[in-house]
C-alpha cells in the first residue's frame, strides 16, 4: 500500500507530464484547425449559395472562389452600408453590425446569404440562409455547426432537410408538379419567414401558407421549434436591407 | 521475450478471432453501431481505436509498477482520455470533414468499454512488449468487425463504397444507376441504427460459428 503523499505526488506528475502534452499538441495545430474553421464557414455561405461542388474540394479553392465571387460586407438594421471587420462580428451579439455575402456576376446580384444562429435544444446552431436576388424566395440553406443529438436535431445539417426549402410542390394549372423554392415573403411583400411544422407539411389546398412551411424532424421538435424561431428573427434584422435590394438591385 | 514466438501471435490474433472484442466479449457496441454508415468512417475510427488502445496499453503497462492501486482507474482514465484528445485535435487539424462527420464519437473512444478493459484485464499485468501485442490484437479484432458492418450497411444502404481521403471520402464504387433503373432499391434500414443491430447480429452469428464457440446454455 502506498502512502497518502506518494499518491498525491504521483497523481499530480501524471496530471503535469498529460497536460503537457495535450497543450503542446494543441498549440502545434492550432493554425491549422483555425484555418479549416474558416474555410468551412466560406464553404457553408459558398454551398448556401448554389456553387458547383467542384470548387469546393480544398480548402485554396473555397478561399479563392469565396475572395473572387462573394461581395463580403456589413450593414445595419437601417440598411446602411457600415464598417466592420466581417470576419470577427459576432452574429449572436451583435444587434446592428449584420455581416451580409452577396454572390455577384457581371456587376449583378445573384443571390444574398445571410448568417443566422439560434438556440436549438443543445446548442447554438449556427449557419447561412441565401435568398434569390427578387428576396423573397430561398436559394440555399446549410448549418455547419451545432451540439445537436446525431440523428435527431442534427439532422438539420443533412441534405434531406436542408432541401426541404428549395423544393416545394408547386401544381401547375396543368396540373404537373413543378419544384419552386419556399418563400419568405407573403403576397404583401411582408416577412413571414419559414416556419418548421411538426410532422410534415400540409400540402392540401386548404394551407394556403405551405410555401412558408417546411417538414419538421420527427424527435426533434424543439430543435426545429428553434429554428423556425432564429429564422425569422434574424430575416426580420435584414428587412429594410432586402427591400433595398429588391426595390433597387443593390444596397 | 522474443517478439514473434507462438505466445505473442496468440496475443494478437485470439482477440482477432476466438476472443473478439466486439462479437465474443460484446464491447464497444455503441461505437460500433454508431460509426458503421460509412466505411471511410470506419475506417478513421479503427485507425483512432488502434492508436489510443496501442498506446493506452504500453503506457499504462511502463508505469503500472508505480501506479497506487487506488488511483488506478483515475490514471487509466486520464491517460486515454489525453490520448483521445490528441487524436481528436489531430482529426480537427488534418482530417477535418471526417471529424465532423464522426462528430462525438471520436470523444467517445474514452468510454469504449474494451480500452478501459483492455488497461484493467491486460496492461496493468503484463510488460509493455506484451501489452502492444494486446493493444493491437483487441483494436483489430474491433476494427475488423465495424469494417465488415459497415462495408454491408454502406452498400445495401446508400449503394456506395466510400475509401477515406483528406476530405468528404473518396468514392471507389457505386451501383451503377442502370441497376437502379432496372428496379434495384437500396434498403434504407440499413442507414438507420436497426439496420446496424442487423448486420452486427448476423456478423456475431457468423464469426462465431466459424470460431467454433459454443456459449454455455
Amino acid at each position: 500500500m502506498h502512502s497518502n503523499n506518494y499518491t498525491l505526488f504521483f497523481v499530480f506528475i501524471v496530471t503535469v507530464v498529460l497536460g503537457t502534452m495535450l497543450s503542446f499538441t494543441k498549440d502545434s495545430v492550432k493554425d491549422l484547425q483555425d484555418q479549416n474553421l474558416k474555410a468551412d464557414v466560406q464553404k457553408t455561405i459558398l454551398r448556401s449559395l448554389n456553387f458547383d461542388e467542384s470548387l469546393l474540394l480544398t480548402n485554396e479553392s473555397i478561399e479563392e472562389t469565396f475572395k473572387s465571387s462573394i461581395d463580403a460586407k456589413c450593414v445595419n438594421v437601417e440598411g446602411e452600408i457600415v464598417d466592420c471587420n466581417i470576419e470577427e462580428v459576432d452574429i449572436e451579439k451583435n444587434e446592428d453590425t449584420l455581416p451580409i455575402y452577396i454572390r455577384m456576376d457581371n456587376d449583378e446580384v445573384q443571390g444574398i446569404a445571410l448568417p443566422i444562429a439560434g438556440k436549438g435544444l443543445w446548442s447554438t446552431i449556427f449557419g447561412y440562409i441565401a435568398l434569390n436576388p427578387d428576396t423573397d424566395s430561398v436559394l440555399g440553406i446549410q448549418f455547419y455547426k451545432h451540439g445537436e443529438t446525431p440523428g435527431l436535431g442534427g439532422e438539420v445539417e443533412k441534405k434531406w432537410f436542408t432541401d426541404n426549402f428549395v423544393n416545394h410542390p408547386f401544381k401547375q394549372p396543368n396540373g404537373e408538379i413543378q419544384y419552386i423554392p419556399k418563400k419568405i415573403r407573403d403576397k404583401s411583400g411582408k416577412i413571414v419567414s419559414i416556419k418548421v411544422v411538426k410532422g410534415g407539411v400540409d400540402y392540401s389546398e386548404s394551407n394556403t401558407s405551405s410555401i412558408h412551411q417546411v417538414d419538421g424532424i420527427s424527435g426533434a421538435t424543439v430543435t426545429a421549434d428553434g429554428v423556425t424561431d432564429f429564422l425569422l428573427e434574424d430575416l426580420l434584422r435584414y428587412e429594410k436591407t432586402l427591400d433595398k435590394i429588391r426595390d433597387y438591385g443593390t444596397i | 521475450m522474443e517478439l514473434f514466438n507462438s505466445e505473442s501471435k496468440k496475443i494478437v490474433s485470439d482477440p482477432i478471432n476466438v476472443n473478439n472484442p466486439i462479437s465474443l466479449q460484446v464491447l464497444g457496441i455503441c461505437s460500433a453501431l454508431a460509426v458503421t454508415i460509412r466505411l471511410d468512417q470506419a475506417i478513421i475510427m479503427t485507425l483512432a481505436v488502434v492508436f489510443v488502445l496501442c498506446s493506452s496499453n504500453v503506457i499504462l503497462s511502463l508505469i503500472r509498477n508505480y501506479i497506487p492501486a487506488r488511483v488506478r482507474i483515475v490514471i487509466m482514465l486520464s491517460v486515454i482520455a489525453s490520448l483521445v484528445s490528441v487524436v481528436d485535435e489531430l482529426l480537427k487539424a488534418y482530417l477535418y470533414d471526417m471529424s465532423k462527420q464522426l462528430s462525438v464519437f471520436v470523444g467517445l473512444i474514452i468510454t469504449n468499454c474494451i480500452i478501459m478493459g483492455r488497461a484493467e484485464a491486460f496492461a496493468l499485468k503484463h510488460g509493455p512488449s506484451k501489452a502492444f501485442l494486446d493493444g493491437l490484437g483487441n483494436s483489430m479484432g474491433y476494427g475488423l468487425i465495424i469494417i465488415v458492418v459497415s462495408f454491408f450497411r454502406e452498400l445495401f444502404g446508400a449503394g456506395t463504397i466510400t475509401l477515406p481521403d483528406g476530405g468528404a471520402g473518396y468514392v471507389l464504387w457505386s451501383i451503377p444507376e442502370s441497376w437502379y433503373a432496372a428496379g434495384y432499391e437500396n434498403i434504407g434500414l440499413l442507414v438507420l441504427s436497426p439496420g446496424a443491430f442487423i448486420i452486427l447480429g448476423l456478423v456475431i452469428w457468423i464469426q462465431r460459428e466459424f470460431a467454433g464457440v459454443e456459449e454455455d446454455a
